[in-house]
């Protein structure tokens, strides 16, 4: 039998649980669409994962889609340069994944689960190549050399990547980064 | 082929942001950008840790780290396998990055935002080069060897100057012939007002003499005073350093007394070493460029052995010669020249003079001229030395590190740019020649 004073920290502690939890998919709600319309847009995409030891990987995506009805989030990704995260995307891997707009610094770090990866097909390298496009020409936009990121990305040995997304930070530099902004309910 | 951490030099530049990953004790990744990386030896790198940031947390549960640097020279991504060692709140390598992040906050006008907490040392485990769809050229070798040599030319050039503006004018013409530096400015420190002063600068559309930055103000005032070099490599988003820099203009120097500063309009580069020598504060060296990264972090290490020669060289000029024997005088006393009345107005309030309305200088080398002058009226006397200069009371030197030298060629470059009729030549070392073409009116103006 705990004491009473427990008992009443525990209440107390299970009832902001529940108030945080509802708290956070109220906001789900009212962000989704905002945070979809953001994804989608001409954002840098970098992709973190890691192996079996917990050694750390990174990589940059070539384009992202948001399933707006399930939630879920496709991304691709380059094998052919980024061997070692291609390496760690086995179904049910974790994986971080950052959105940041160039010109001014809004970022959002998606944390979830990887639930496929599979060889691009169909459309997938016209779609890489316009997100390529057009995120290079907001970066000559702002001012940078776009011989400079011609390296960063290229369509080459694609992968589609599956994402299940679990929580989502907001990350621009500021007194707000790392706030929660949305979770999985 | 292993890659050594010196070869990413352009790769820690702050132009294009590093992405580092790391892995929290539950096993998720989580991924971060970072304002600041720096290689601090073959082995280390450090990162800035402004706020307690998920980074810091993760390393410390695990220390691995993924870390993507790109080379802000050709675009080129590297991987490094990095893992966390140490943090540090204090010495050199903290002092010196948090001196780098204020510099660039300043360039932002955020100079009292990003405060450095402490910084975050790893060691690196392995460098692997990403993947390009393009070719690029290799990067350019480093340029030691090259800068070295540059830097015995200018040794060898300073030794041989003998006066101060054979000394500065040298200084100037071998950084741009043998670094291509220009344009480039030197302004020396005044420790009894805080204040430096430009006495020399090259490349610029006016040549700005006698303009003035206080002490901690903007970037050239934070050099000189945390006595480090400062060097920005990437102005696109900056606000330009401290003093205004706006057209220099009569009108506008004859309302304000105050010089414009000389300054690139469109600058990108810039690079700011203090001129220190025993202990002693001399003045700073500025040089810009227009393009990104024109300043290597080996430019930055030359500039300041030239700066201590150049901070020793400044020392030793102040130094009188031995008395000038009266024969070397150049015929300086007779009759006041004849020749149309020009007026000198006096300001003693801040010993400012203006000659036929035109602003001419302020301070001690305001008093200079106007004793000069006063002297030669009353006297007919042309030649004066700087002995007795330092032994007149009525002028007011500061009795320690009067700086005598530095205030007379600031009077001599002025009167030369305003094409006064009232020059002063320095006819041997510790020597100083009034040439005057007509005849001076003085009128003390009134307190204002």
């Amino acid at each position: 039998m705990l004491p009473k004073r427990s008992l009443v920290f525990l209440n107390k502690y299970y009832g902001y649980k529940e108030r945080l939890k509802q708290d956070l998919a109220r906001r789900r709600m009212t962000l989704d669409e905002e945070l979809a319309d953001f994804i989608e847009s001409p954002v840098m995409i970098i992709i973190g994962t890691r192996n079996a030891d917990y050694v750390p990987e990174i990589a940059r995506g070539v384009g992202v889609e948001v399933d707006r009805a399930t939630g879920t989030i496709s991304l691709l990704m380059s094998a052919w340069q980024w061997p070692e995260t291609a390496a760690n995307l086995a179904s049910g891997a974790p994986i971080a994944i950052t959105l940041a707009r160039p010109s001014d610094y809004v970022c959002y770090q998606l944390k979830g689960i990887v639930t496929a990866a599979r060889p691009g097909a169909g459309d997938d390298e016209a779609r890489a190549g316009r997100y390529i496009a057009s995120i290079t020409s907001v970066l000559g936009g702002l001012g940078l050399d776009t011989m400079l990121a011609e390296p960063w990305q290229t369509d080459r040995e694609l992968l589609r990547i599956n994402v299940a997304p679990g929580q989502v930070f907001l990350q621009t530099p500021g007194a707000q980064a790392g706030r929660l902004v949305a979770a999985d309910p | 082929m292993t890659i050594a951490l010196a070869e990413l030099a352009s790769c820690f530049e702050g132009v294009i942001p590093s992405i580092i990953t790391t892995v929290a004790a539950d096993g998720t990744p989580n991924i971060s950008y970072l304002s600041h990386v720096v290689s601090v030896d073959n082995g280390h790198v450090a990162l800035s840790n402004q706020f307690f940031s998920k980074t810091a947390a993760n390393v410390r549960a695990n220390p691995r780290a993924a870390l993507l640097v790109v080379d802000a020279l050709n675009g080129l991504q590297y991987r490094l396998d990095i893992a966390f060692k140490e943090s540090l709140e204090t010495g050199p390598l903290f002092e010196r990055m948090a001196a780098d992040l204020k510099a660039a906050s300043l360039q932002i006008s955020m100079g009292s935002v990003m405060r450095l907490r402490a910084i975050d040392v790893y060691r690196v485990l392995a460098i692997r080069k990403v993947r390009s769809p393009v070719m690029r050229a290799a990067p350019v070798p480093g340029m030691a060897g090259e800068r070295l040599k540059g830097l015995g030319m200018l040794a060898s050039a300073l030794a041989e100057a003998e006066d101060l503006a054979v000394l500065l004018e040298t200084t100037l013409a071998s950084l741009r012939d043998e670094f291509g530096f220009r344009p480039a400015m030197i302004l020396a420190y005044d420790a009894a007002r805080e204040k430096l002063t430009t006495i020399a600068s090259a490349g610029y559309r006016t040549s700005g003499i006698g303009s003035e930055v206080a002490l901690g103000d903007g970037l050239i005032g934070t050099a000189a005073l945390e006595r480090r070099s400062l060097r920005i490599n990437d102005m696109s988003r900056t606000r330009r350093f401290g003093g205004a820099i706006e057209a220099s203009g009569s009108t506008r120097e004859n309302h304000t007394r105050t010089i414009s500063l000389p300054g690139l309009p469109d600058a990108m580069s810039q690079l700011v070493v203090p001129l220190v020598a025993q202990h002693q504060l001399k003045g700073v060296l500025v040089i810009e460029s227009e393009k990104r990264l024109a300043f290597s972090p080996d430019d930055e290490v030359a500039m300041s052995i030239l700066g201590r020669h150049l901070a020793m060289a400044l020392s030793l000029v102040e130094t009188d010669p031995p008395e000038t024997p009266a024969a070397r005088t150049v015929g300086g006393t007779g009759a006041p020249a004849a020749g149309p009345v020009f007026r000198v107005v006096h300001h003693p309030i801040d010993d400012s003079v203006f000659i036929g309305n035109e602003y001419i200088v302020r301070g001690v080398p305001g008093r200079l001229l106007m004793s000069f002058l006063r002297i030669y009226l009353r006297e007919g006397r042309r030649e004066f030395s700087n002995k007795e200069i330092r032994a007149d009371a009525t002028l007011r030197l500061p009795d320690f590190k009067d700086n005598l030298e530095t205030r007379l060629l600031l009077l001599q470059r002025r009167l030369q740019e305003k094409h006064a009729p009232v020059q002063v030549e320095r006819p041997a070392r510790g020597r100083i020649l009034l040439v005057v073409s007509g005849q001076p009116a003085i009128n003390d103006a009134p307190e204002d």
